[in-house]
């Protein structure tokens, strides 16, 4: 009884390891690394009935495959025979998960006794478990307990000395009886004599090689024939050897665990709200439906800063009448109007867009309904190399295509993040929907409703060029495959943790799109200035120079620059057109424009007379499926980090619409 | 097994629910096999807390230096303080 033992605690994380090993040793132990490693050495001693035991504490791992430093450390250590007994731990609470420690380590030639641990865990889920049926079934000593109980520690120590005494080996009859079923097995093993490679069965290393783990390969390629190498290669199929040996150990530990576990069944049942949401026919509509009262609701939480947007617009007038009081140049109050209040009544109005859609949707994240949006809508974005969760900034965007920008904040692949934003800018925003309705009714009549359906069918075409477009860079192919999920449970909103999470994107959003309007505010606010009295400003001169050109997508001069004004918001677009069609001033037109100002009141006859029908249809399609807005553009730059794909997206969509100009309106002469 | 992997790589999205319900077998079983498959390397859990820029980020400015065979946090791909119910999501990896 001199002797030392030395026991090996072998387990996967969370098995309790650390406790059986702290509590055993007490202060009676080191801390190190293990050589040449940065992984954690825990060595330490106890005595009981007289002998002592050093014990090692191996790092917790999975299993004993070669995925880790700590799975080629702890099975080193076991193969080396310094370990006189290995105790497998094992959480008594899931023992059909945690068994599976136990069914990789069958075939090691070491001595070994399992420690179901967390006895009080299971008895509290109910469960019972007859530990001498698992005995039996393994062929090694048991014992149920639990580690934390301090007090309690007798039935490990029994379980130790019979192992010490016994030297227990795992039965892996009918594992191996598992193993025989699996391709290639059997003439694997029989390539592999006994004791090749100290510690291990050749059931073990035949199984390993089918798993394809990289050092036991070495090995065998060090202690065998080539050929025989050369073999085994060709006899383990990528994967589906490791599919395979995974399955033979489930199903081993399944026959080891019947009738030695009693707990309550496992029913499989959803929820009310899963089974609508999950339901092949009312899912679809029940998401869709969910994301536009979303919508909806978010316009509740933005109105204030929409209406502080509103209210600074407003100062553009008292604050020019006193800096022309106070003797101020044209210029400058025309600067401090145009650009700077213009533009800092654009950033409220949009941020007003950025809190509310936040808050709505941070709130169905939050409550887990995001989670079943992108489960319903997996499928259909999968074709499109997208996640479920794709849909949602679509959806938006027929509201704002800012606020669908803003919504891809919930996909976490910045590749499908870029290809979402790039596809949602081709889904008519409200603005648009402002304009065509009321274009296409003026020219069209009654036709105005195939126009808009041709619209519809255009974007959805438009989407999946798109996604062809962009797809090849931005999408790989496993970014495509199918998604498995478990959806959370539904839980109440921590409103404070939502409120400063909101907040936070709304300053974040406010600092960086300031910069990006704020710039190109004043580039057009330059091209629409007449600086000398008299001189035609710039903007007409460009106008004039590249009609030629502009001529060919079915647009004059002035329906290009309406065109160019529909970049900064579409509803400019017609103030703008009925200034030009009207030769009144262009500052004065486009400034109103961007003011939201109403369209001038003769703007139909106008049009009508200046405008063919033809050009008219051309114009449609241009301003809808042209870049959405400057904001959407700023938008778009703070989601996805990159001037690059943001220029890109926006020239894209600036050519496309101009193409689709052009084509539109061969199509109308055709036709009329 | 054999169906779970097959199941996984057509393509459709399904819960753990619903392949419990397909395979005829329990929550839990899928559960310890998709860990399985995850420790394998067939499947990766898809993670919405530390997106990588390694794999597929190639012009984001929001990346941060990387290590090599190391993912970095992406502020381009998800803010700090992301709220998160997502549930957990996994995605096949290893086609072959």
């Amino acid at each position: 009884m001199s002797e030392i033992v030395t026991i090996a605690l072998l387990g996967q994380p969370n098995s309790g390891k650390s406790t059986l090993f702290n509590t055993l040793t007490g202060l009676r132990q080191h801390v190190g690394n293990w050589p040449g490693k940065t992984v954690e050495k825990k060595e330490g001693s106890f005595s009981y009935n007289g002998r002592i035991y050093d014990i090692e504490d191996l790092p917790g791992s999975y299993s004993l495959s070669a995925n880790s430093d700590e799975e080629v450390i702890t099975r080193d250590f076991i193969a080396s025979g310094r370990a006189d007994v290995v105790c497998i731990l094992a959480d008594s609470s899931q023992l059909d998960r945690s068994l599976f420690m136990t069914a990789d380590y069958a075939g090691i030639n070491v001595p070994c006794f399992l420690v179901l641990n967390m006895e009080d865990v299971a008895k509290e889920q109910g469960k019972r478990i007859d530990i001498n049926i698992i005995e039996k079934n393994l062929g090694i000593p048991v014992v149920l307990f639990s580690a934390n109980d301090k007090k309690d520690y007798d039935p490990f120590y029994k379980v130790l000395e019979r192992a010490v005494a016994d030297k227990p080996m795992i039965n892996t009859s009918i594992l191996e009886a598992g193993y025989d079923k699996i391709s290639g097995y059997k003439e694997i093993k029989e390539m592999i004599p006994e004791g090749l490679i100290d510690g291990y069965s050749s059931m073990w290393i035949a199984i390993k090689a089918l798993e394809n783990d990289p050092v036991v390969m070495e090995r065998l390629r060090e202690s065998l024939d080539p050929a025989k190498t050369d073999r085994i290669d060709s006899l383990r199929d990528s994967i589906q050897g490791a599919v395979e040996t995974g399955g033979a150990k489930f199903s081993w530990i399944d026959s080891v665990l019947e009738g030695a576990v009693s707990e309550k069944t496992e029913k499989i049942t959803l929820s009310r709200l899963d089974r609508i949401y999950t339901d092949k026919t009312w899912g679809k509509p029940a998401v869709v439906l969910t994301i536009l009262s979303g919508l909806i609701l978010s316009f509740i939480p933005a109105l204030p800063l929409m209406g502080v947007g509103m209210a600074v617009s407003a100062l553009k007038a008292p604050v020019g009448k006193l800096l022309f009081s106070a003797g101020c140049p044209e210029i400058i109050i025309s600067i401090i109007n145009s650009v700077i209040i213009q533009s800092f009544s654009y950033i409220f109005q949009m941020l007003g867009f950025v809190f509310g859609v936040t808050l709505v949707f941070g709130l169905l994240e939050e409550v887990g309904i995001m989670a079943r949006v992108s489960y319903v809508f997996d499928n259909t974005m999968g074709k499109l190399g997208l996640q479920g969760k794709s849909v949602m900034p679509f959806l938006i965007s027929f509201g704002c295509t800012m606020g669908g920008a803003a919504g891809s904040r919930v996909i976490d692949n910045w590749g499908q993040k870029v290809l979402t934003i790039a596809l949602a800018w081709a889904v008519p925003c409200g603005a648009a929907w402002s304009v065509v309705p009321m274009l296409s009714t003026l020219f069209f009549g009654p036709g105005a409703v195939l126009v808009i359906i041709a619209i519809l069918l255009t974007m959805l075409l438009h989407m999946w060029i798109t996604a062809k477009v962009f797809g090849r860079k931005l999408i790989t192919k496993e970014n495509r495959y199918g998604m498995i999920m478990e959806m959370p449970p539904y839980h109440k909103p921590k409103w404070g943790a939502l409120l400063r999470y909101v907040l936070g994107r709304t300053k974040d959003t406010f600092v960086r799109v300031t910069r990006v309007v704020l710039v190109v505010c004043t580039l057009f606010w330059l091209l629409s200035y007449s600086f000398v009295s008299g001189s035609d400003p710039v903007l007409y001169r460009i106008g004039m120079a590249i009609e030629p050109v502009t001529k060919i997508f079915g647009l004059n001069w002035k329906l290009f620059m309406a065109f160019v004004a529909s970049s900064i918001g579409k509803e400019g677009a017609l103030g703008v057109i009925s200034a030009l069609f009207n030769g009144g001033n262009f500052y004065g037109a486009f400034s109103d424009a961007m003011s939201g100002a109403a369209v001038a009141s003769d703007l139909n006859d106008t049009l009508i007379s200046n405008v063919t029908k033809p050009e008219a249809l051309a114009f449609i399609f241009a301003i809808t499926f042209n870049m959405p807005c400057v904001v959407a553009l700023a938008a778009t730059y703070q989601e996805i980090h990159s001037v690059k794909w943001t220029a890109k997206i926006a020239g894209y969509y600036t050519i496309g619409a101009l193409l689709l100009a052009a084509i539109v309106y061969h199509i109308g002469i055709l036709i009329w | 097994m054999d169906r779970l992997l097959e199941l996984l790589k057509d393509g459709h999205a399904r819960t753990t629910l619903m392949l419990a319900s397909e395979l005829n077998t329990t929550v839990t079983d899928i559960g310890r096999k998709l860990e399985y498959l995850e420790n394998m390397g067939i499947i990766k859990k898809v993670s919405l807390e530390e997106p990588s820029c390694v794999e597929s980020c190639t012009g984001c400015s929001g990346c941060g230096p990387r290590e090599s065979g190391k993912s970095s946090k992406c502020e381009g791909c998800m803010p700090d303080k992301e709220i998160l119910n997502m549930g957990e999501m996994w995605e096949v990896v290893h086609h072959g």
